[in-house]
């Protein structure tokens, strides 16, 4: 059949091999942070950990005790005197010197967790839990060991061996809101301490009372204190990674995060967001565990809200699913969320730009009809703009976005992005101080005369990249002390702005000081077959 | 071997005879020291003599073959055995470091190289204690000791200012930071009071700012892949402390020397890459140093002086201005107008002056010069620097920087103006410093290509350029002359046309000007000119406008070859060549002088006697190269130029070709002159010439060089890159010799183009290879083509068509290679009996499918992904690609010219003479098989050639 048509699907069939080449594109996705070891500070845009109850005001409603009474009593007391009271026989002394320990570890400097380990104090504590007939020592010895509990790993443990989780997990059908609340929070530090915890406190079984906490048919009906302690313990139970939470569990927590993601309260919000964030931080099954919820056109609302603590998140959430499969990849942009990242991309907070970026990122590692949208949604002008005078780490993330989308784009995208000034501030930053920048922005100048070469427009390309000093930076990269980056460097010196040449050892014919031998060489094919 | 006296005793004999300088004593004795270094304890044996030999000769020589035995040895390659046996291994290991440290510089510096090397392959993992040991020095207190362990640090974790993130490496780091980072804090504020402290010993000082320069190393080593959680939590200390350095002056450490930079230059260069890596990468955590460094660092820069060792301190703090001017958040830094009035004068403007330096180059290494200033090879010199600096800070503040040096060029003008020949220095600063303003985007081909729309170039060209190049002394003021022909060559495409029309009478005179600078320039300025292309594409400065500078133009350019200097001038080569390619055909009536004065000068320059003198061209050019190949090779650079002009006179003749050509043509040929990439395209057109003036010659007088013409044919077809060259030339022999001089070596030809499509095929050669056995089928027959392809392989002929032709055709481009293509094709179908009566003729329809498809598809432009690293120059195909280049001239050529004017007609008429001849077939064979696309095509090609099919 002759057709124009047929010509056209060869240039398509062209360019799917021409795309990527030879790298898939889940090579092409790079997921949130590889590499375990970090040098820098821990984060301070990341959600808390562990936490600890400070609130101490004198008329503090979650109190039952008339506490203004008690306060000059049970203020000042030396752990010795905390230990005598809990070893005790009496109930009000323990109950005082529970109180007692409880102000210490809230105090807010300093807070002797250790002494209280030290004391021995952590089994008594979990025994107190466990008296229901004395609800105001529950409250007391609940908050005292979620306060151990926001401690170091080692104060943790101390509260886990103590056998604490069971007794909290009990605590969570408390009649008392403010004992279970409390019980939520102690559970939540525990579960944050890291993957093993949280495993520990599912295995008991904390996931269903949890939940059961929120099964009302109004949300708002709950105090809205109560419901984000609760948000927050979901969400850590959600969190860590290596191993990530059992595949079941996120499946029966997931309902109820889809419900609070509706909520309007914005600490709920944002702590929901984190769970999703979480939750999305993994491999192409996990992401659409979440994904098939249906979640996503919402987290993309959020996403578009100006509270910095959603937006934060949500972001994270949505880079997430995007390292995820091209079908994942276009629910979120269906979703609306491609309009959102213009004021992404410009946010004023570098680490918003920078997640805005490693997004697109692995957006323009997807299908051509994806990079479109990106060039359809006017984001190219946002990513040139980053490239230009983003911080360096939002910078590193734009290169990979350009990178990937000259990868996988069409000629035609790769002419616009061209167009819209990519190759000035893209070249400036083969100045920049990391390998491995350099080593992809070289991939990306490659990829562009690719298609130049298509259209003819080499030398064009030549001679913008020289104008904008280029070709100065290229030149001196052929002397870098990393082997990938000055052998890329020099390719592309040795193709495109040098004459190299590549003979065909068969034909080229012997020669003598005065001409070349003309004749055929001893191994020639015996038959010839095209 | 045995850690005895006497194997100690027997290696030191043998060291020593390593540094015989006879031959015969040294090679037996490395051969001995080679052959028992796999043996156990020999390692051992050398640290022993390095550590305890009387003879310190020994203890050297026993340091430098440890080092090197380390390097061939210590690195345990998989599947191969280890070269070292393990106790040897950890006795070095155990040993190495405090002997190093406690070795004399010569030896340390052997050792200190040979843990690095073991730490490349052993550290962390295989040799844990080697940092705690390396620690526990720091509090020695022996800075001979401390200096040891620092550079031996700095040689093991440079590698992480380059290596690629990964867990393994930031693994190996946070180790380091762990045992090293707080102790080396510790010895830097320790330092630093010892510095004070000695302040008045100056060879204390010394050593102490040598641990400090290192230390600065380490700094930028450890905080380079990620900013270090130590780092920023202490980055008080270190930037304070590093603030203070920048600011330290101690008369007893400065040095002497004008050239070598001293420690506290190394140190403070090293500062300012420090601060630099800081406001690059961490920009968020030292924003709040940030200002205080600007401060020092262009302090810095106002009291640093203009000697040569300071000019890497120089252009380090420059490019680190630079590059923070151009951040917006830092923009309030800058903005002041005292600030940036201050910046343009103590910092641009002083390292812009043409320095004592600059004139010497300029007089006596005029090479070297031009490569800097001319070429961009400048990109550590304080004036490439300082223009950084005006461009960064034009970024945002166009307006009021290019105010403050308007003030600045008017004041150095003004300068100039009272005395110019004292003064004539103001003038060039003046003038770089309106260039470096103006530029904004350059490239050597087109000069200047974006420029500052506040300076007026004009204006400042005919108030400051023009007179200086109008005077009437060529040989006044020689920097300035060449800072006004700059001043042309690069704003060539700003100045207006009128503007330049008038310099060029003036670039002309200064090609007499005895400045090599000067005239390389004149020269290197006319070249340019006469390629600047106006608004519609076409040369600007036209042959006619030129007329009435021919004679004067080329008598001074052969004349500036025989100035002192410039005898072997790139640049004036070129610029000849522009010329003659420019003027054509009215350089004729110059062509005896001319080529006279070429003559001379070949001769002059090969020293060989002019044996025949007279007015026949070329002669000299002739015996040059059949007499002294050496020529060549003595000066490559200009050879591409003289086949240029052979060519190009070649060409102008109209009839046979003259027989002194006949002389050279057999040297054309030789393999010296085909090395050369340069020199492939105009050879080739050379040899066309040749073929398309001389063919008949060529077969009558030189049949014995066919074969070396086809040799050359060969040659380039071998290459992936020339092949397209080789084409060009086959399509010659092939249009233009008589058949049967090629005869015999038809075949032959065929094998290799069959080889080049079996081995290593590529669309570039598919598509010449197409238009070539096309003009071959147009020009010997379609029989012809498929008796010899079938003679080669049996039924190659239809192999060829369904593999190449029928799949490939639609990539042919050009209009005269696809009606060549068309031509050939209609031959195939109509001229070829066995595509009517042999297994071929199932071919016959897909082959006329395939044409009309050229006919009537757009071009297939696809290309296989691995072969996007072939070079294709333009399309290449039947017309020389050489009229493409840079030099114009070639007039479009098609061999099937007037022979057929349409080929659609001529594909209908040639099909209706075969139906002719076989009624009913073509009919039939067509309603079997053709699309019926291509069918209603068809019939409108038939009804436009009235004719009807039988």
């Amino acid at each position: 059949k002759m057709s124009t048509n047929e010509n056209a699907n060869a240039a398509a069939a062209r360019l799917n091999r021409f795309k990527n080449k030879g790298k898939d594109t889940t090579e092409m996705r790079r997921r949130r942070i590889e590499v375990n070891v970090e040098l820098r500070k821990a984060k301070k845009d990341d959600q808390m950990l562990k936490r600890r109850n400070v609130s101490t005001l004198p008329d503090d409603a979650t109190s039952p005790l008339q506490e203004n009474r008690n306060n000059q009593v049970t203020a000042h007391w030396s752990v010795e005197e905390i230990v005598k009271g809990v070893n005790s026989n009496n109930m009000e002394l323990q109950l005082q010197a529970t109180q007692a320990a409880r102000k210490l570890l809230s105090r807010e400097k300093q807070p002797p967790i250790d002494n209280i380990i030290q004391a021995g104090l952590i089994p008594k504590f979990v025994s107190f839990l466990g008296r229901a007939d004395c609800s105001p020592i529950q409250f007391e010895s609940a908050w005292a060991l979620t306060n151990i509990a926001s401690g170091t790993s080692e104060q943790t443990k101390a509260v886990v061996d103590g056998g604490a989780i069971p007794a909290f997990i009990s605590l969570l059908a408390s009649p008392h809101t403010h004992i279970s609340e409390q019980a939520v929070w102690a559970l939540g530090n525990i579960a944050g301490d890291g993957s093993m915890y949280r495993d520990l406190v599912i295995k008991f079984g904390a996931i269903e009372p949890l939940l059961t906490l929120l099964a009302v048919p109004d949300l708002s009906s709950l105090a809205s204190g109560y419901l984000r302690n609760v948000t927050w313990t979901l969400s850590n139970l959600c969190r860590n990674k290596n191993p990530a939470p059992p595949i079941e569990a996120i499946e029966q927590i997931l309902p109820t995060l889809v419900r609070l993601l509706h909520h309007d309260d914005r600490e709920v919000l944002a702590d929901t967001c984190w769970a999703i964030s979480y939750l999305t931080d993994g491999s192409n099954d996990r992401i659409e565990v979440v994904v098939k919820t249906g979640l996503v056109p919402q987290l993309v609302k959020l996403l578009g809200c100006s509270e910095l603590p959603i937006v934060t998140p949500s972001l994270r959430a949505i880079g997430n699913i995007v390292t995820g499969t091209d079908e994942q990849t276009q629910i979120v942009i269906d979703s609306g969320a491609l309009s959102v990242f213009p004021s992404l991309l410009s946010h004023h907070k570098n680490n918003i730009q920078k997640e805005a970026a490693w997004t697109m990122s692995n957006i323009t590692a997807g299908r051509q009809d994806q990079i479109q949208r990106v060039v359809d949604h006017g984001l190219v002008p946002y990513l040139i703009g980053i490239l230009r005078k983003g911080d360096f780490k939002s910078q590193k993330e734009a290169v990979w976005a350009v990178t990937n989308y000259t990868s996988g784009g069409t000629i035609d995208q790769v002419v616009y992005l061209v167009q819209a000034g990519v190759v000035e501030p893209l070249l400036n930053l083969l100045s920049a101080k990391d390998s491995k920048t350099v080593l992809v922005i070289l991939d990306a100048i490659s990829n562009i005369f690719l298609a130049a070469e298509k259209i003819n427009e080499t030398e064009k390309l030549c001679l913008m990249i020289e104008e904008c000093g280029g070709l100065d930076k290229i030149e001196a990269l052929q002397s870098h002390e990393n082997e990938q980056v000055y052998k890329a460097s020099s390719t592309l010196i040795e193709k495109y702005f040098s004459a190299e040449e590549e003979e065909d050892q068969n034909v080229v014919p012997e020669s003598t000081a005065a001409s070349y031998t003309f004749q055929i060489q001893g191994n020639t094919p015996n038959t010839f077959n095209f | 071997m045995e850690l005895s006296d006497a194997n100690l005793q027997t290696l030191t004999e043998y060291l020593k005879k390593t540094l015989d300088p006879d031959p015969a004593i040294r090679r037996p004795a490395e051969k001995f020291l080679e052959s028992v270094e796999g043996s156990q304890n020999y390692p051992l044996l050398l640290l022993t003599l390095l550590e305890k030999s009387q003879e310190n000769v020994i203890k050297v020589c026993a340091s430098v073959t440890f080092k090197n035995y380390i390097k061939r040895n210590w690195r345990i390659v998989e599947d191969e055995p280890n070269k070292i046996c393990e106790s040897d291994r950890i006795a070095i290991k155990a040993n190495i470091v405090p002997l190093m440290l406690s070795s004399p510089e010569q030896i340390q510096k052997q050792l200190s190289d040979a843990i690095s090397i073991i730490g490349r392959e052993d550290f962390p993992q295989k040799w844990p204690d080697l940092l705690t040991e390396m620690v526990n020095r720091f509090q020695s207190g022996d800075f001979h000791v401390i200096n040891g362990v620092l550079r031996t640090a700095h040689s093991l974790f440079k590698r992480y200012r380059h290596e690629f993130k990964s867990n393994e490496l930031w693994t190996e780091i946070k180790l380091v930071l762990d045992a090293f980072a707080l102790p080396l804090t510790n010895l830097f504020k320790a330092t630093i009071e010892l510095c004070s402290t000695h302040a008045n010993d100056a060879s204390a000082l010394k050593v102490l700012f040598s641990s400090l320069v290192l230390i600065a190393k380490l700094f930028y080593s450890l905080n380079f892949q990620d900013l270090p959680e130590f780092f920023e939590d202490n980055m008080e200390t270190w930037m304070t402390n590093f603030h203070t350095l920048l600011t330290l002056d101690n008369k007893l450490l400065q040095t002497d020397d004008e050239e070598e930079a001293g420690l506290l230059e190394l140190l403070k260069s090293q500062i300012c890459d420090n601060a630099a890596l800081y406001a690059q990468k961490y920009d968020e955590e030292f924003q709040p140093y940030l200002p205080r460094f600007v401060t020092a660092i262009w302090n810095l820069l106002v009291t640093t002086g203009q000697e040569v060792k300071y000019d890497l301190l120089v252009s380090n703090a420059i490019q680190f201005l630079a590059s923070v001017c151009e951040r917006p958040h830092y923009k309030h830094l800058f903005e002041d107008q005292n600030t940036l009035t201050s910046i343009c004068e103590k910092v641009i403007v002083p390292n812009m002056e043409f320095r004592a330096a600059d004139e010497e180059a300029f007089e006596d290494n005029s090479e070297e010069y031009i490569r800097r200033d001319l070429e961009g090879s400048d990109i550590d010199t304080r004036r490439r620097a300082a223009c950084d600096l005006v461009r960064g800070l034009c970024k945002f503040f166009e307006g009021p920087v290019t105010g403050i040096f308007s003030g600045y060029v008017n004041s150095m003008l003004q300068e100039y103006a009272k005395n110019p020949s004292v003064n004539w220095k103001h003038k060039d600063a003046a003038i770089y410093l309106v260039t470096s303003l103006a530029s904004k985007a350059q490239t050597q081909k087109h000069g200047i290509t974006k420029a500052n729309e506040l300076v007026n170039l004009t204006e400042f060209f005919v108030n400051h350029i023009l007179p200086d190049l109008k005077s009437p002394s060529v040989n006044e003021f020689p920097v300035l002359k060449a800072d006004g022909i700059k001043y042309i060559m690069i704003f060539r495409s700003q100045v207006p046309k009128e503007q330049l029309l008038l310099s060029i009478p003036l670039l002309i005179n200064h090609l007499q000007a005895e400045s090599i600078v000067v005239h390389t320039y004149a020269a290197h300025a006319l070249e340019r000119l006469f390629t600047v292309r106006g608004t519609n594409n076409t040369i600007l400065i036209t042959a006619a406008e030129m007329a009435p500078f021919v004679e004067v133009l080329l008598t001074n350019l052969f004349k500036a070859l025989t100035l002192p200097g410039s005898s072997e001038n790139e640049y004036i080569m070129k610029a000849i060549m522009r010329s003659f390619s420019l003027l054509q055909e009215s350089i004729i009536p110059y062509i005896p002088s001319v080529i006279t004065q070429l003559t001379q000068k070949l001769l002059a320059v090969s020293k060989v006697k002019n044996r025949l003198s007279g007015p026949i061209l070329f002669v000299g050019i002739f015996l040059l190269i059949s007499y002294n190949c050496s020529v060549i090779i003595s000066f490559p650079e200009f050879i591409p130029y003289v086949f240029q002009v052979m060519s190009l006179l070649l060409e102008m003749h109209k009839n046979e070709i003259p027989s002194s050509y006949m002389a050279l043509f057999p040297h054309l040929l030789q393999p010296v002159l085909w090395e050369r990439t340069g020199n492939i395209p105009p050879l080739v057109r050379l040899l066309q010439a040749y073929l398309e003036r001389g063919a008949n010659t060529i077969a009558s007088a030189a049949a014995d060089k066919i074969p070396g013409l086809l040799g050359v044919f060969q040659k380039l077809i071998a290459s992936k890159a020339n092949d397209h060259q080789g084409f060009y030339l086959l399509n010659s022999i092939i249009e233009h010799m008589p058949p049967e001089s090629v005869d015999q070596y038809r075949k032959q030809i065929f094998i290799l183009l069959f080889q080049r499509l079996q081995n290593s095929k590529t669309t570039k050669f598919i598509k010449s290879f197409l238009v070539f056995i096309n003009l071959y089928c147009i020009k010997y027959g379609a029989l012809a083509l498929q008796e010899i392809f079938d003679s080669i392989q049996p039924k190659m002929f239809g192999m060829v068509l369904e593999k190449i032709i029928i799949p490939e055709i639609q990539k042919v481009s050009g209009q005269v290679e696809k009606k060549i293509c068309a031509v050939g094709i209609t031959k195939i179908l109509t001229e070829c009996p066995p595509m009517m009566d042999t297994e071929y003729t199932k071919l016959w329809t897909p082959l006329l499918q395939a044409l009309i498809g050229l006919f009537e598809l757009p071009e297939d432009d696809t290309i296989p992904d691995e072969e996007h690293f072939i070079d294709i120059e333009d399309t290449p195909g039947y017309q020389t690609a050489f009229s493409q280049l840079a030099f114009a001239g070639k007039k479009e050529h098609d061999p099937v010219g007037q022979m057929v004017n349409n080929p659609r007609i001529h594909l209908a008429q040639s099909l209706h003479k075969l139906s002719t001849a076989c009624p009913g077939r073509v009919p039939s064979m067509l309603s079997t098989s053709l699309n019926a696309e291509a069918l209603q095509y068809l019939q409108g090609y038939l009804q436009a050639a009235s004719v009807t099919l039988l």
